[in-house]
């Protein structure tokens, strides 16, 4: 198997092997990020298509530092970002406090039987307000100050909407868990 | 609430970890002819620049050929020396615009060819050349050549030159008896021989409105390909000349988006000649290759009995090859070559227009899997090509004998390489071929 580098290279200097070997060893995985970030499959391959593009133009300024993964991955995200700004704005939410914190199920904290696919549809189900947030905070490790600046709002309102995310995220996965729990015992 | 929101955030984080989702076919298919276009116009900017620096490269070695066969035609008046600096003393006071003549300077015996204050009376009377001593070859042991300045007031005494009467001259024969008449005269060299290689890069474009046409165009793409032999020329006068020779041309293209897979031979119930035939630019591929399957998922170049409803290479776990076929096909070229030369200086230009013959020896197609090459077939190609050809050509002397050439030189095929049911292409190339000849 060839080596990523040997890739890189074939890809830059224009060998359609090599673009095509990169696109099929990654667009899996990359594709499920896509998924994540997207409130449907259009919007998914819409993103993943964009990403690869930019992916394809920018591999000139890789500097083979780090995780060439982690390097698309950053693309294929912010590609998913710059999609979510052009059709919405995140609005200031103010009213964290009037959350009540019981809605979460204590006894239900035990995951079993989720799999990623049950999760993958579980965040998708979000608004995508509360999507965005959660995932380049929970998932990509991004600050409430980064979020701010990306979306050009207050941190205050990044906080909420990764509360609220969170909220309705345990809502649906203590759910999930217990419908799974029906089906095994029932 | 703290560790329930940690909890929460590490159920996502690590439950999407490692997940992956095959995307959808037409990802790829829409992904790849948008990085192709991008690539284009790069590769378009780069020949560009190679055709400016060409360009630009020819026309400084024109100019500076021209500087200096221009500086080398300056004329010179012969003076003597001493005469100028008389002359100076005497009349140059104010002078601020003088010519640059030459003068023979004779040890300090010295004799003037400009009318002169002191030798005036001498030179009125000149009249019978044969009285008047004229040898230089006799008294040449001290000669030196020397460039002085002459001024417009002695460019009228030069005007008003009068023939010497009193001076006898004697032709002096001697000095021209170890010189032989043939080798005075100029020998020309009217055959010569050349070396010539080139890189060449080939293009077919098919024309037509239709679909077809549109994805043969989008999905192929020349491969560098290279052009190189022998060849005699004759001079027929000073400018004209005729060439001729022998030469290799290796061409070839890759098309896009027909994948191909291997493992077929199981499947293969028929007997025919072929299982599959592409539609290219440059003719039909045919299959000779049993055991490899093609299919064209974004079109329908592909044309074969084993069509998607019959046969599935998914299901069947064929290995995937590649996705691109490379056609390749060699010629061996006879050019008849007009060259004209236009610019006869230190380096020569010459227009350089003709027609090649040639003749195919070489037809293949390949799919590349790890760097391999595995035959798939053969396009169905014209045994004998004409094309004409049209270049400028420069011509550097390195001595009476050799010469360094440097010729960029457009081809156009006159007819297509192969028939496409019906698609009109018009195959053309453009090389810059450089090599060695030497005359004889």
């Amino acid at each position: 198997m060839p080596e990523i580098k040997n890739i890189i290279k074939g890809c830059l200097a224009g060998s359609r092997r090599d673009q095509e070997l990169l696109y099929r060893r990654h667009a899996a995985k990359l594709y499920a990020v896509c998924l994540q970030y997207s409130g449907n499959d259009d919007e998914a391959r819409d993103i993943l298509q964009d990403g690869f593009i930019k992916i394809f133009e920018n591999l000139i300024h890789y500097k083979h530092e780090g995780s060439f993964e982690g390097w698309m991955r950053r693309i294929v995200v912010n590609t998913a970002l710059e999609k979510y700004r052009s059709k919405h704005n995140l609005h200031r939410v103010d009213d964290i406090d009037l959350i009540p914190e019981q809605d979460a199920d204590p006894e239900t904290e035990d995951y079993a039987g989720l799999e990623a696919v049950d999760l993958l549809d579980i965040i998708r189900e979000l608004p995508p307000k509360y999507r965005m947030v959660f995932n380049l905070f929970a998932i990509e490790g991004y600050s409430h100050k980064e979020i701010s600046q990306m979306f050009n709002i207050s941190e205050g309102t990044s906080k909420s909407n990764l509360s609220r995310a969170r909220i309705i995220l345990q809502k649906k996965v203590n759910l999930y868990t217990r419908l799974n729990k029906n089906v095994v015992s029932g | 609430m703290d560790n329930r929101d940690a909890n929460i955030d590490l159920l996502f984080r690590n439950g999407l970890k490692d997940y992956e989702v095959l995307p959808p076919v037409e990802v790829w298919n829409n992904i790849y002819p948008v990085v192709r276009k991008k690539q284009r116009p790069v590769l378009l900017l780069r020949s560009a620049a190679l055709v400016a620096v060409l360009l630009s490269i020819s026309f400084l070695i024109y100019r500076w050929g021209h500087e200096v066969s221009t500086s080398s035609e300056n004329p010179f008046i012969a003076v003597r020396d001493q005469s100028n600096k008389s002359r100076d003393n005497a009349s140059t006071a104010g002078m601020d615009k003088a010519v640059p003549v030459r003068s023979v300077q004779k040890g300090n015996n010295q004799t003037s060819l400009l009318p002169d204050e002191s030798d005036s009376g001498a030179l009125s009377g000149y009249s019978d050349p044969e009285s008047m001593n004229l040898n230089p070859l006799a008294e040449t042991g001290n000669l030196q050549s020397d460039y002085n300045l002459i001024k417009p007031e002695e460019l009228t005494a030069i005007r008003d030159f009068k023939p010497l009467a009193n001076i006898s001259i004697t032709p002096d024969f001697k000095g021209l008896e170890g010189i032989s008449y043939e080798d005075t005269k100029a020998k020309i060299d009217r055959w010569s021989i050349m070396a010539m290689a080139s890189p060449t890069y080939y293009l077919s474009s098919v024309t037509g409105s239709d679909g077809m046409a549109r994805q043969i165009n989008s999905s192929e793409q020349s491969q560098l390909s290279y052009s190189g032999g022998l060849a005699f020329a004759y001079k027929i006068n000073k400018r004209l000349s005729i060439q001729s020779g022998l030469y290799y041309s290796s061409m070839g293209q890759e098309v896009d988006g027909i994948n191909s897979f291997a493992g077929f031979r199981p499947y293969d119930y028929t007997k025919g000649d072929h299982n599959f035939e592409v539609i290219t630019s440059n003719g039909v591929i045919y299959t000779n290759n049993t055991d490899v399957f093609l299919l064209d998922r974004s079109g329908n170049r592909v044309l074969t009995r084993y069509t998607n409803d019959v046969f599935d290479p998914d299901k069947a776990h064929l290995s995937f090859i590649n996705s691109s076929l490379h056609q390749n096909f060699s010629y061996l070229e006879m050019p008849v070559i007009l060259r004209y030369k236009f610019i006869d200086k230190l380096i020569d230009f010459n227009l350089i227009g003709g027609l090649s013959y040639n003749l195919l020896v070489n037809n293949s197609v390949t799919t590349i899997m790890d760097g391999n090459r595995y035959k798939v077939g053969t396009t169905g190609l014209n045994q004998f090509m004409i094309s004409s050809s049209l270049g400028m050509g420069l011509e550097y002397s390195l001595s009476n004998k050799f010469s360094l050439n440097f010729e960029p030189t457009f081809r156009y095929y006159l007819n297509p390489f192969g028939e496409a049911y019906g698609l009109k292409a018009h195959p053309f190339s453009f090389g810059v071929f450089s090599g060695l000849s030497y005359k004889f």
